[in-house]
């Protein structure tokens, strides 16, 4: 990983992977959208509706995913000075609350035909609504501090933090008795879902899992340029 | 798909508005990445130096 510490390595290395990263996440997603939307068959309970769940557990599990990389890339800040952790959990933070808010939206769009309700204050609903808070609030401290290596200190303080959240999340369903589902797919004993929603699930789960980890590289690079950039100003500014 | 089924109005709904929050971030990041590239090439042509050259800088 030390190799990859050298902005410009990583630059050159991003500018190699990135378009093969973007085409296997397109033929990913072309692939997972024909399953879920043609060759997926109707729940004998929910109907249509659960194709909804072909973009709702994806954007959930990537939620979480971001953090756990936003906490990871916090920690080796903090720990090892690692020039990119900061950068690359600062780029984690905004992907992730987007998968966050899809979560939220689209398992909201789920309940209403299933629960008869657009939302409950039950333990996942709310761990998840408190997850994308903590995203927020994350984002929050970067843009309040002008100092990037004070606002890149105080911010991993928040991300550690905030991932007290992520067994809550993922464990919530089962300390707790919720109206949403236990897990179905990550769980002891295997996935309890019938092959025929389970494969169109995983594929698009990969779909985009190749999503974030390109949208990731894409935006780790865009962090690089702008610390250049500041550092450019600066420089100026010092020459004036 | 059954599109006289109930409640497409739903799946239609939560795939849109994934496409529209995807493609957004998608072109957030690429707007993004390219008005900085585009920022540091001005900058660049200045010939403003890449550090700071005092002591301490960030």
């Amino acid at each position: 990983m030390q190799q990859f510490a050298n902005p410009r390595r990583f630059l050159r290395l991003v500018a190699l992977v990135e378009p093969w990263a973007w085409s296997l996440t397109a033929i990913l997603f072309a692939v997972g959208l024909y399953m879920s939307l043609i060759v997926a068959p109707q729940d004998y309970q929910q109907g249509e509706t659960v194709r909804i769940m072909f973009v709702h557990v994806p954007a959930a599990w990537m939620s979480l995913l971001a953090y756990v990389d936003m906490a990871v890339a916090s920690a080796i800040a903090i720990i090892f000075r690692h020039p990119l952790a900061d950068l690359a959990a600062k780029a984690a933070a905004p992907i992730g609350a987007c998968f966050t808010f899809l979560a939220l939206a689209t398992g909201s769009l789920w309940g209403k035909p299933m629960w008869g309700t657009w939302w409950v204050w039950d333990a996942r609903l709310t761990s998840m609504f408190v997850l994308f808070l903590l995203y927020l609030g994350y984002i929050a401290v970067w843009h309040a501090i002008d100092d990037p290596a004070r606002a890149a200190r105080i911010a991993a303080i928040v991300a550690l933090v905030g991932a007290i959240n992520l067994p809550i999340v993922k464990f919530s369903v089962d300390w707790w008795n919720t109206l949403h589902q236990p897990a179905s797919v990550f769980r002891m004993g295997g996935p309890t879902l019938h092959p025929a929603i389970l494969t169109p699930l995983l594929v698009m789960g990969t779909a985009y899992l190749a999503l974030f980890v390109t949208l990731h590289l894409t935006a780790i690079r865009a962090e690089i340029m702008a610390r250049r950039l500041r550092q450019m100003e600066l420089a100026r500014a010092d020459a004036v | 798909m059954d599109l006289a089924a109930p409640h497409l109005g739903f799946v239609f709904a939560a795939y849109g508005l994934s496409l529209i929050v995807l493609a957004g971030l998608i072109l957030w990041l690429r707007h993004r990445y390219r008005a900085l590239t585009q920022r540091l090439a001005v900058l660049e042509a200045e010939g403003v130096p890449r550090r700071r050259i005092s002591a301490g800088a960030p």
